[in-house]
């Protein structure tokens, strides 16, 4: 599970042949397999995630027109500085009210409300110059045919549009899940050669696909246009030995959803950008209180997982990323990482602050759900834009503000980058179809042809994102992307139950991460 | 004279000639039938198992670039992510030893307790005990996670009855193995209970009549008529039983799916987070291989310790 793959909070079912040859090659029994398949089959999600619904030409806040155009400059890649001084303000009005009925149905017809206002200002780029006849196989992450799904609304109406404007070009779409065993699928298929010619993906498996020559680079497909419009260091963050494999898609930041109801219930002042940890401190002290009923709200939580960056926020906040700017080197041994995570630990029940859930640092994303829209019991929790949507459809009276800003005085968040690739295709005007298929599914004019096609702000400046998925574009420009190198996948594993640990209060935040340190720049060090 | 040992010698030749058609002609059906059983293990079992040796000795590369590594995957995977393969070792252990005593005992007692009531009522209670295996381990995940819950837990409201504070069951690494592994002794163990139950109305009648009249009760027939009847079948209990402890994925996957610090990680898991989160299939396909030296090791041992002699 990715932050991409986990921001678009649709999982389907398994594709079950493939993880049986995989888990075959493994060795794995056949009741060990037939476990797996029964444990992924049943994991549907809580809900379906519905699309924006309010039409908005801007985001809400004051300053937040600026997270639209502004490049995405400052933390991306690991490493370099973060340039940004100006804190995006998020609207703290309600958005909604009423009860928090489950709607999440009509997504397109919802979303169709979402039409934004910038039709006559995007480049068409629908049309393909490639001259190619015949079928495009596009997989796509969370798909499910005939409409099963919000992303299989989405995408078969962008397809639609394409082969409308294309009759010559045929798209045959596939899905798979947006789990490990889902990449699996697709890695494999890939591999494989023939059945795979572009595809949705998340930007943790690029490394590894680029690294075994399964997708072809995107520069001689970039046109002046694209690369004025493709945010700077999104580029960057695709490339690998100077070349961009991969179309941008979106990017979703994590940011901090706020209950207004519980805030009204505790009197609290909604924040707004440019708070800071001091100050979400004195909030959540305030909305962590029990009810008349019985019922304990708390004031934070966030999902600590090895595929999600949900809490990193707060670590990074006191100025320490992960890895130096070349990735070559383990940075968390820090004193600034330690009192980001130290800021973390101390939300828990063992730390200073006791604002979080007695069982924060093993929740679930389904917790998050539950404890903030079903039982309003949570009052913030931090997670990327995929969750606002269903939240709209759902009526619930929530907002989105940036992630407080630490010690390093900047605003900062953590997120991850959807991608769209084309694998390395030997028929010329194959490949070219296929390259200006990935351009217009990653351009402005397809959220103009499928209002609400986006689902996190976009990774171009053109794309203009509607209600609520609008609250998290100024978050994108303070991003920080977690690294895109093939070994990151076995890092973040080995650093997520330290995180956790130290939240559990068995370890100390120095301990937690100057034990991994060794590990892991051995790891950086073994890289080509 | 002569004739007779020509005869043999040419008798001897004919046979001697067609060994291969005369094996086919005694044994073909025999090996005809037994074929697609052969066939399915081969694809499903052998050949993986094969197929993960090769792999745990390779740098698997999913493009075909695998290179030879020797060991090295086994070193791996005992001394990569800070030795967590060990703890997964441990953990599958504990779990093992727990669930496999608790659903033989299990078993065993209310199989026996079922043994004296009617065809009807043995009946109702193997389907009422074997019903709900139907269901699938997540939901059962699903819901015994629910039940876990530090917030809005079942179990927390129940111990709260009695004065006692919420505990973190699935939430605090001190707790969350021994709440799974209660979860399984919990758990009724219907194949158990289903197949001692046809071993033990197997065991011919006269044995316990002649036991009663030499003046055995109840309990000294069950000790020493029933149990050593029934070993065939307690072997292969302990057999099925320790295989699936070995495998559990499931239910942890479902109620702790983030590790809960690697407190939780039992082999399988560790296969599936090196192979499918971290891509090291070199070092997944070991680990694979040493379960199943493990429960290759375990199921010899099983079966020397408790094989059967007796028929009846």
């Amino acid at each position: 599970m990715t932050i991409d793959a986990q921001h678009s909070q649709a999982r389907g079912r398994l594709g079950r042949r493939d993880f049986l040859r995989r888990a075959a090659a493994l060795g794995l029994s056949a009741s060990a397999v037939g476990a797996f398949l029964a444990a992924c089959g049943g994991a549907s999600p809580a809900t379906t995630t519905a699309p924006s619904a309010a039409p908005s030409a801007a985001p809400s806040g004051a300053a937040a027109s600026t997270g639209a155009s502004a490049a995405p400059t400052s933390v991306l890649g690991g490493g370099a500085a973060a340039t940004a001084t100006t804190a995006p303000a998020a609207s703290a009005a309600p958005a909604g009210g009423g009860t928090a009925t489950r709607a999440a149905t009509s997504a397109v017809a919802t979303a169709t409300r979402a039409t934004t206002a910038v039709a006559a200002t995007v480049p068409n780029v629908v049309t393909s110059k490639s001259g190619f006849k015949g079928t495009l196989q596009y997989w796509v992450l969370n798909y499910q045919p005939n409409g099963a799904n919000q992303t299989g609304k989405l995408m078969d109406a962008a397809t639609a549009a394409f082969t409308k404007a294309n009759p010559d070009i045929k798209i045959e779409t596939t899905g798979y899940t947006g789990d490990q065993a889902g990449f699996t699928k697709i890695s494999q298929a890939v591999q494989g050669g023939g059945s795979v010619d572009i595809f949705r993906l998340p930007s943790d498996i690029l490394p590894q696909l680029v690294r075994d020559n399964l997708i072809a680079p995107i520069d001689e497909f970039l046109t002046p246009e694209d690369k004025a419009d493709i945010y700077p260091n999104m580029l960057t963050a695709v490339s690998v030995g100077g070349k961009a494999y991969s179309w941008p898609l979106w990017v979703p930041p994590v940011g901090m959803y706020i209950n207004l109801d519980i805030f009204k219930e505790r009197g609290v002042e909604p924040p707004k950008a440019g708070w800071t940890y001091d100050q979400f401190i004195a909030a959540a002290k305030q909305l962590t209180f029990t009810r008349a009923n019985g019922d304990k709200v708390y004031g934070y939580s966030g999902v600590i997982d090895p595929g999600i960056v949900n809490t990193w926020p707060f670590i990074i906040g006191d100025g320490a990323l992960p890895l130096s700017a070349d990735n070559k080197q383990y940075t968390w041994n820090t004193p600034q990482a330690v009192s980001g995570l130290k800021k973390l630990v101390d939300l828990a029940q063992t730390g200073a602050h006791k604002v979080a859930p007695p069982d924060f640092g093993s929740q679930a994303t389904a917790d998050m759900l539950t404890s903030f829209q079903d039982r309003k019991v949570l009052a913030m929790y931090s997670e990327p834009s995929g969750a606002s949507s269903g939240y709209r459809a759902n009526k619930v009276n929530f907002d989105v503000v940036p992630m407080p800003i630490g010690a390093s005085g900047k605003p900062i968040t953590a997120g991850g980058i959807g991608l769209i690739s084309v694998t390395a295709i030997k028929d010329r005007a194959k490949l070219t179809a296929a390259m200006d298929l990935g351009r217009y599914l990653t351009s402005a004019q397809v959220n103009v042809d499928v209002p609400g096609f986006y689902l996190a702000p976009g990774a171009r400046k053109s794309v203009k994102v509607a209600d609520p998925i609008d609250k998290f574009t100024p978050l994108v420009e303070n991003c920080y992307i977690t690294p895109i190198i093939a070994e990151w996948p076995q890092i973040r594993t080995i650093l997520h139950p330290y995180i956790q640990n130290a939240v559990f209060g068995r370890t100390t935040p120095e301990a937690a991460f100057s034990e991994p340190a060794r590990e892991i720049n051995a790891i950086l060090a073994a890289r080509p | 004279m002569a004739d007779l040992t020509a005869n043999r010698t040419s008798a001897s030749r004919a046979g001697a000639e067609n060994p291969i058609v005369r094996f086919f002609k005694r044994y073909g059906w025999g090996y005809a039938f037994v074929l697609p059983s052969l066939i399915t293990f081969s694809v499903f079992t052998l050949i993986p198992v094969v197929w993960a040796f090769i792999i745990s000795l390779q740098n698997y590369r999913l493009n075909g670039d695998s290179t030879w590594v020797g060991f090295e995957n086994y070193r791996l995977a005992f001394t990569t992510q800070s030795g967590v393969f060990k703890i997964a070792i441990r953990n599958t252990l504990l779990y093992t030893v727990f669930a496999v005593a608790t659903n033989l005992f299990v078993g065993l007692v209310l199989s026996s307790l079922m043994q004296p009531l009617g065809k009807w009522a043995q009946t109702f209670f193997r389907a009422a005990y074997y019903l709900p295996t139907v269901v699938s381990a997540v939901i059962i995940g699903v819901i015994w996670r629910w039940i876990y819950n530090a917030q809005w837990g079942f179990l927390n409201y129940v111990v709260g009855l009695f004065g006692i504070p919420p505990q973190r069951w699935i939430a605090s690494p001190d707790l969350a193995l021994q709440s799974i592994i209660a979860q399984r002794m919990l758990t009724v163990p219907a194949t158990a209970i289903v197949l001692f139950s046809a071993a033990m109305a197997s065991v011919p009648k006269e044995l316990y009549e002649a036991a009663a009249l030499d003046g055995a009760g109840a309990i000294r027939q069950w000790w020493s008529i029933t149990l050593p009847l029934i070993k065939s079948t307690t072997l292969f209990l302990v057999v099925l039983y320790t295989i699936a402890s070995f495998e559990v994925f499931d239910l942890i996957q479902v109620m702790v799916p983030s590790g809960v610090g690697n407190s939780t990680q039992v082999i399988v898991t560790q296969i599936y987070q090196t192979g499918f989160q971290q891509y090291r299939y070199g070092v997944a396909a070991a680990e694979a291989f040493i379960l199943f030296l493990m429960i290759a090791a375990a199921a010899a041992v099983q079966f020397r310790l408790l094989r059967s002699d007796v028929e009846y």
